[in-house]
Order: C-alpha cells, then structure tokens, then sequence
C-alpha cells in the first residue's frame, strides 16, 4: 500500500479557530445595506381550512413593510421535493400546527415578530388524525391520497410462513420510538438579496445547497442560473438542515422578490421545533424464526413511520429503514412491510440514521428476547448469524471484502470483558442496595451514501485550483455543517497533489462553482466528494510531478533514483524541492492549474416488488456493548460505559472520526434515555429545551472506541463513510443492559424511569 | 422583549416612578424566568423594572433570633454562604440541584419564589425551613409564612407591584435533606422533590418540617407528614410509615415531565432516603 503523508492524519480542525473565537459568520450574523426581515405566520390548529389571512391590525405596528402569501408566488406553489406535495405557502388548508401560513416583512426582526403575531388568519377546523397507526385504519379520516400512506415498500424472500412453522424457537414483539429533535445550535435561517436582472443570491444555513437551489428556482419562477446558493458556516445538522432550509429560505426569497429589498428570515427555537423536520416516531412488530442450533430461519417485519402532515424525505427514510429492517444476519427468509402514514404532525425527515435506529431498536431488542428464550449467550447467537464477506442481504445482495462485522463483534465482546460480566450477573455480583448493573449488545450495518432509491443524486463534482502563490483553492458540493468535511477534503486534496495541508482551502459551497453534487446525507461526503476531488486534483497532480522531476533533474539531482513526494516537499538522488516553488514553475511553463472533477456511484439496483437488488454500494459496520446501572426502587438508568467498534474503512482524519464516535453514541444514547417530544390533541407540547431534555456531559458514558480499518477499494484512499454509523445500534444496546440488569425490557424510547419503574413494579 | 425597561436605584424611587409606568409591567431580577419566557412568547410586558440595583435586596445577614436572605440575592451566593449553610442545611442541600452553575449565578431566590412555579428547588427546600416572606408595596411591609404565598401554579398571593424584600428564617439547629429526582443527572425540572428540616435528639424527631416539589399546584408543606413524624424515633420503622403517610398527601399529575402515579411513589422513595440521610 501506498505511503500517506497527510490521510490517517489527526491533522487540526480547518474551521476550529473561527467556531472557537466566535468569529464565524452564520446566517444570523450577516448584515446588508437596507435589509428587512420576516416572520413566520404560523397555523394555530392541526388542520384547518383557512378562509382569510388579513393584516389590518400588523399595518399598525411601526415598521411594518408588507405581507407575502401565496398570491405573491410567481413560480409553481409546489416544493420540490421528492413527491412534490408540500405547498411552498398553503393556499386553501394548513396541514399541521406550525406551518408558514403567510409572511410578514418589517424594517426590523422585532417589528417582524410583532406584526406576525397580529396577522388574523380566519379558518374552519378540520377533522385531523394524530396516531399514525390510527390513520392506516380503514375508516381513518383521509388527509393523504385514499389511504394516508405516504409511502410503503416490501422485501420477500423465500417462505416465510413455512420457516415459522418449522422453526424451533419464536420470538415476537412489539416496539416503539419517539420523536428526535435535532437540537443544532443553529436554528434554521436565510437571508436573500435581488440581484440586478431579476436573480436572487441565498445565504444559507444548509446541508444540502443545491435542494435550496431547487426550491429558489422553483418558488421565483427563474431559471438555475440567475439563482446562487452561498452556504453559511453551518451550526449542525443531523439531517435537520437537509430538505428543510430549502422551505426557509425559498420564503426569504418571495419576501426579497416582493420587496426588491435583501430579507433575512432567521427562526426562533419555538418555531424551529414546531416546523422544521425530526426523526419520525416509529413503530414496529418484528418476530423472529430459529433452528435448534441457533441459525436465525425467518423474519418477519412490519414497520410504520409517522410522516407527519407532508411526505418530504419520508419515502427514502422508509426505504433505509426496509433494507436494514432484518439486522445485520444472513437470513433465506424474510418478508417485510413498511409504511409511512400521514398526520397531521410536523413533517418528518432526516435525522442521522435515516431511518435506521427505530428499527434497529425493535430487532436488536428483540434477538436479545431470541437469546433468552433458547438459552444462549446474546453475542454467541449474534456471532453464528452476522453477514460475513461473501453472504447475502436480505436484499440478496453478496457483500464484499470490506465487511469486519464479526472481528468488530469480536472486538467489542473482548474488550468490554463480555463473557466475565455475564458469568458476574448470573452470580449476582457487583450490585449494590437498590442499584443494580447490567450489559446489553448490539450490532448493526449501514449502507453508506444514497443507495438505489437514491442513485440519480448520487454523484459529485470538485473544483480544485492553484492559484499563482501556490495556495489550493477547493470547492465542493458537500458542505460543513460540524462533522469535519471542511477538515478531510483538504487532506485528501493535500495528500493527492502533495501540497502542504496548510495551503489548502476547501471553501462552503457555492452553487454556482461546482455542478450538483447531492445532498450532504448518508455519510457520503467523504467518499463521494473526496472522490471527485482525487478525480479533479489527478491531472494536475500529473503535471506538477512531471515538473517537479524537471526541476530536480536541473538541479543535478541522480535521475535513477525514484522521486519521492510527501509533505509538499518532492526529493530525489538527495535534492529536493518545496511544492511553491514547483508551482510557480508550472505557472511558467503556462500548465493548466485548475481542473473540475466528478464522481457518480456505481449502479445499485432495488425491484419494487420483491425488494431484491444490489441496495448500496458499500456497507459500514457497528457493535456496541454498553454498561448500564439501575436504581431499583426509582427506575432511573444511567449508561456507565459504552463499548463500540466500528468498520467504517480507512479513517482520514482519527481524532476527528472519534468525535463522530462519541458524538454519535451521545445523540443516540440521549435519544434512547431522555428526549421525549410529546404532542397532545395534534400541538406540541413542549417546544423548548426546558422541557425537551436531552443528555448533558453529566450524562456522558466512558467511552471505549475501536476502529477496524477494512479497506474500501472504491472509496478515497479507502475510506468508505461514517457519520451516522455511531447512533444507530445505541438504543437497543442499552435497552438489552436494562433489562440484563433488572430484567425489564421496555419497548419504547426513550427508555424514560417511569417505564422501568412500571415494569419493575 | 418588552419597550422599555427601567431601572431605579432605590426603594423611595421604585414607589415613585411605578404610577408612570405603563399597566403591563413586571419586575426583572436574575431575568432566568422572565428571559426564557419572552422567548418562547409567553410574556409579553410593555415593560420590565429592573430591581437588581435596588440596595439591601441582595444581603444575607444574620440577626440574634434568624437569618435574612434578600430576595436579590443570588443562588450562587447562597452556595458560598456559611451562615445559609448552618441555618438551611435543606436550602443548602437544594442548591446543586438548581439548575446549572451558570444560571445559578443570575437566578435570584426572591424570583424563583415569585415565578410561583411548584418545581422550584429553592422555594421548596425553604418552606421545609419554615421561612416567612417579606413583601412591601409602596412602603407598606407585611411578612407571611412562605407556604401561604403560593395559590396555585405561577399564581401567588403577592399583589400588583407587590416586592418580595426576602426572607426569614428562623435561626435554630437542625438537620436538613434535599433530594430530586429529575429527568437527567443535572440541570433538569424536578419530576418529585423532597425537602426535611428536622431537629432530633438523642435519636428521636423533636420537629420536622416535609416540603414537596412538583407534585401539587404549589411548593406543598406535608403537614400531616411532618405532624406525624414529631416525637417518633428515627427508625426503620418511622421512615417506612413516613414514606406511606406522604405519599397520600400528594396530588400529582401527569403532564409532559411525569406521570403522576410515578410521582406519588417517588415522594415515598425519595423521604425515605432524606431521612435515612438524617439518621446516618
């Protein structure tokens, strides 16, 4: 294998100084020669049929500019997402409380906020529908299509029916989870600005440039290319600023386009929890066949996510979360049902994971149950199961070498002293008064980047130019937004043309420098994006070493030994020479320094029918083993220490992919144990960080964290993805230490004391 | 936010201004209630008094017969002080449960008694300590039991433009316990609180003062509890029939934080371990 220099690197944060100084520019922070802003008028009902929106009493309030509604929309009142059903501004009905129903402009966010909350909208209520079980029955109230599904596929394999009749031990049950909110500490925001000749430049807080780009265009009625997408230093993400802030700053735009006029539109955190997208609830019932050995025979799944009141994301979501809804094991037979229902609820969409953590709660959960009722070790019966280079997915799929799933199973079982703490338990040891330990395993896969249902956006595009002094100039499509892009795309760039790492610039996107490159999803921007930059950086990459060979040679230096390059420095027969200085020779000589790159997924495939194809290109892998404590009388439980391996390919940047690690295990073990968004009568009740709790450092498990670097031959120095590997097998790891510990096993999360409580009781 | 806040220096020059002001106004000490509110659109005062210059609200000071802690003073002082510390062992105890470092360094003790919430950590562990409230209104004082000022959720006896001076506790040795169960290991509104103040001699309960946080409309006195427990042995026994006995007291409910048959339960668990605290 080739030597790096700066890949596998622990190199520093690209953006680490601005984010700690406070002197990075968000959406928020940015200021224009005789900017407005606007506020959100929202709906105050589940659903209702609005029969007027009137300003008279907002005219009043000092500062008061205009009101946009849906008349103001010169392009089609379609979003484009993927369905196309959700109104940029509701003409007739409101789906959910909380969506943009108008807006309002004033010479100040104040003034904005004022005249919003005197804007009169006159409605009728409609019937509406909460419980997204509720809304697949028959006689269900219809807000979506003739049945309320939003979306629903299958996978079949083999015969089901047959396996569970045959099958030696049965395991069935039923599981459900919560909402999550995504809780950046950037709360959604835009600011647009008229351009001279009718175009329109977006500032925008967003994961995904060119879906905001989509929607600009289509909300004006303009073409692309009189509309730029400048994306903002991004305060997180976690799938919250992936199809949303398209919403967000397309009515910036109609204010700007209404007014002539830049408009910022920066969301309040009441509204951004009550508007912008979450992790869908989920709800699943999930069985299990196996042989007298131990070989799992069957699976069966039904799977419904509660999409809320617009499909938005829900159908890809739905889709990731039917390819994994089996768990990670080779099994002949399986058949599995999945649906999104409407309601009329907030609009669900990406969160990390995409879809995956829901049911992966419900079947890791419930092979612990298998476990326990054929009397095997958890990790023993997951161990004779788990796909293995060669096997098959349930989507029969053969998976290739890049597959570490047992070593990683292995790793964690060894390193958290499994087998040791299971005999203790079993004895009853380490307990002490009224609190009690346990252990609980997980293992999960995850299909990096966008897979079949996803396949016309996956691709990518990279500029990469080196300007005169030697300084590298990247643009990319894959923005920033926390997890460290910024940071690995300049190594990849910098080990790719041996420039020193400090002069490499990977800059937020702008829409107008690089083609459209997706979205930044799926943990997919280090592969898809650090591909095309190798792509875009190779011939040039050429030419400086060819003219760094030359530059050598003149000097005097032995042609028959072989130039070496690393560390932006190129040496040969004992001379050598910096990379500035090869430069400015290549700009002499008049080489072209600047080149464009693309990369596009290989193919994937997925038949509607019977969910058989090639679903991703390339899987990542997890195990988790976490160490829970429980009081007994309270039914509190906290997470001691978390175990988990990971093979995720060859790690870039390591400090940086155990961030990911921890941050990941964190957001799912908060989401596992505390967040609990609770609507009641079809409103939020708790739209605020008062009473939506989440896991403080207090909270923080010890963590022990192990890369396992299989190689990815398509990936960029062999990377494949990582992002949301870490959250997904959380929850169910710790649910099966709960009830290790005490043997109560909740079904639902968050895993809240009152339901350890009531099962103790 | 409101229009305008202002800001007076004395007590004299609050009184004066207030017939000025506009009807929609409220007083701003640490700003820890009255800020998040705004936020999130519940409040909506053409005008906030700022007190927290006001001289004399922010002392704690000790008097032959009790100690005085100003409304304006803030928790974190209350954390630093000896005196709060010897007088209010269960006030003391309560302090790391309130909130977090940083806003108990803005929080005052006046405004979480004013913002008349049932969950409030300082409040309830001062009812146990048997305090009484000083309030004035435009020079005229009065100095109620603090258990009385409390009516229902955010609804309190003060009357408009009503001030909380401080509060007063009367100075006798005692024993004292806070305990919470919250929603995380910190910073979190309580689900169940238990406040004890208790004088015991020679093993037996000579006096006992049982506060209960967020599981009534207000920061609840367990009279019957604390009636109970006086002159009872410090047993096993005792803190058993204890634990029963609060549990009834209770009226709980199920809202987004809890439910309420989990908090009547935990009132028990959670006095059982106060007064196990006590006699260990």
């Amino acid at each position: 294998m080739e030597k790096l220099f700066y890949v596998g690197k622990s190199l520093p944060r690209k953006d680490a100084r601005i984010k700690v100084t406070g002197a990075a520019q968000y959406a928020g922070d940015r200021e224009f020669s005789g900017m407005l802003h606007a506020a959100a008028v929202r709906s105050p009902r589940p659903r209702i049929k609005i029969l007027s929106v009137s300003d008279m009493k907002a005219r009043r309030v000092s500062g008061y500019v205009t009101l946009v509604t849906y008349k103001d929309i010169k392009g089609v009142n379609k979003w484009p997402v993927v369905m196309q059903d959700y109104p940029f501004l509701p003409e007739k009905e409101a789906r959910f409380a909380g969506e943009t129903v108008a807006l309002v402009v004033a010479k100040t966010a104040r003034a904005a906020k004022k005249a919003a909350a005197l804007v009169e909208i006159k409605y009728k209520e409609l019937p509406f529908v909460a419980d997204p079980l509720k809304a697949l029955e028959k006689d269900a109230v219809k807000i979506y299509g003739a049945d309320n599904v939003l979306s629903s596929f299958v996978i079949k394999k083999g015969s089901v029916d047959a396996a569970f009749k045959k099958a030696a031990y049965t395991v069935a049950g039923e599981f459900s989870t919560n909402y999550q909110v995504h809780a950046y500490l950037e709360t959604q925001g835009a600011i647009a600005l008229p351009e001279a000749g009718g175009g329109m430049t977006l500032h925008s807080t967003t994961q995904c440039p060119f879906y905001v780009l989509d929607a600009v265009a289509a909300a004006l009625g303009i073409p692309y290319n009189k509309v730029k997408i400048l994306q903002t230093v991004t305060g997180g993400g976690f799938g919250g600023k992936e199809d949303v802030p398209a919403l967000v700053a397309a009515h910036a735009a109609l204010c700007a386009a209404k007014t002539g006029r830049p408009v910022k539109l920066v969301y309040g955190r009441k509204e951004d929890f009550q508007s912008m997208s979450k992790r869908h609830p989920g709800w699943a019932r999930v069985a299990y066949a196996a042989d007298k050995t131990g070989r799992i025979t069957a699976c069966r799944v039904k799977y419904v996510l509660d999409g809320g009141a617009y499909s938005t994301l829900s159908p890809i979501v739905l889709w990731r979360g039917t390819v994994h809804a089996a768990g990670p094991y080779k099994i002949a037979n399986v058949d599995i049902k999945t649906y999104a229902a409407a309601t009329n609820k907030v609009p669900c969409g990406a969160f990390r994971g995409f879809g995956q953590p829901q049911i992966c709660f419900a079947q890791e959960s419930l092979i612990d149950e298998l476990a326990g009722k054929m009397g095997m070790d958890p990790v023993e019966l997951r161990l004779k199961n788990l796909l293995e280079p060669g096997d098959k997915t349930i989507t029969g799929q053969r998976l290739n070498s890049s597959c570490g799933l047992k070593e990683i199973v292995q790793t964690v079982r060894k390193r958290s002293g499994w087998d040791k703490k299971v005999r203790n338990r079993k004895s009853g040891t380490g307990n002490q008064g009224d609190v009690v330990t346990g252990i609980g395993f997980s293992a999960t896969y995850y299909g990096v980047g966008l897979g079949a249902k996803g396949r016309y956006l996956d691709r990518a595009g990279a500029l990469v130019n080196i300007y005169k002094d030697s300084s590298v100039g990247v643009n990319v499509g894959n923005t920033e937004m926390g997890q460290g892009a910024l940071t690995v795309l300049a190594q990849i760039a910098a080990e790719t043309l041996n420039a020193p790492y400090e002069s490499v610039r990977v800059e937020e996107v702008d829409s107008s420098k690089v083609p459209d490159s997706g979205p930044t999803v799926a943990s997919r921007t280090t592969l898809m994006s650090g591909n095309a930059i190798i792509e875009a950086a190779a011939p040039i990459r050429g030419r400086i070493f060819k003219t760094a060979f030359d530059l050598l040679v003149a000097m005097g230096a032995d042609a028959s030994n072989k130039m070496t390059a690393a560390g932006g420095l190129f040496s040969m027969g004992g001379k050598s020479v910096v990379f500035k200085k090869v430069v400015a020779e290549c700009w002499f000589r008049r080489l072209k320094m600047s080149e464009q790159g693309w990369y596009a997924a290989p193919r994937t495939t997925f038949k509607l029918e019977d969910g058989q194809g090639d679903a991703y290109v390339i899987y990542s892998y997890s195990a988790d083993a976490a160490e829970v404590e429980v009081d007994l009388k309270t039914g509190v439980a906290r997470v001691k220490k978390i175990w988990a391996a990971y093979d995720v390919g060859k790690i870039v940047n390591p400090k940086l992919a155990l961030g990911q690690a921890q941050g990941g295990i964190l957001q799912g073990m908060s989401w596992a144990m505390y967040e609990n968004l609770v609507y009641k009568n079809g409103i939020m009740v708790n739209p605020n960080f008062t009473d939506y709790v989440m896991a403080t450092t207090a909270d923080k498990p010890e963590y022990d964290i192990t890369f396992l670097e299989k190689p990815y031959a398509g990936g960029p120095y062999k990377a494949k993805g990582m992002g949301e590997v870490p959250l997904i097998g959380v929850a169910p790891a710790v649910a099966n230490a709960i009830k290790d510990a005490c043997g109560a096993r909740v079904k639902s999360v968050p895993l809240l004391p009152e339901k350890i409580w009531r099962e103790l009781k | 936010m409101p229009d305008f806040i202002v800001k007076p220096s004395t007590l004299k020059e609050l009184w004066k201004i207030l017939p000025s002001l506009p009807a929609g106004r409220r007083y701003l000490a640490g700003g820890t209630d009255i800020v998040t509110a705004d936020n999130c659109g519940a409040e909506s005062s053409e005008c906030w008094i700022d007190i927290s210059d006001i001289p004399g609200l922010a002392l704690i000071k000790e008097t032959a017969g009790s100690l005085f802690i100003g409304s304006g003073v803030k928790i974190s002082a209350i954390e630093r002080s000896a005196a709060a510390a010897r007088w209010c062992p269960a006030l003391a105890a309560a302090i790391p449960h309130f909130a977090s470092p940083s806003l108990r360094n803005m929080a005052t003790l006046g405004g979480n008694a004013a913002n008349g919430s049932p969950c409030a950590d300082g409040v309830c562990a001062l009812v146990a300590e048997g305090a009484y409230a000083l309030l004035a209104l435009k020079g005229k004082k009065r100095r109620l039991l603090l258990k009385d000022l409390f009516l229902g959720p955010k609804k309190t006896a003060l009357k408009k433009d009503e001030l909380i001076l401080g509060f007063e506790i009367p100075k006798r040795r005692h024993a004292g316990a806070y305990l919470k169960l919250g929603p995380r290991a910190y910073f979190g509104i309580s689900k169940a609180a238990v406040a004890v103040s208790a004088e015991i001699e020679g093993g037996t309960i000579k006096r006992a003062s049982v506060a209960l946080g967020s599981v009534a409309p207000v920061p609840l006195h367990a009279a019957r509890t604390s009636a109970w427990l006086v002159n009872k042995k410090l047993s096993a026994e005792t803190i058993a029939g204890a634990s029963e006995i609060v549990k009834a007291e209770t009226s709980p409910i199920t809202d987004a934080r809890s439910e309420g048959e989990y908090r009547r339960e935990m009132c028990g668990v959670l006095l059982e371990r106060a007064l196990k605290s006590l006699a260990a």
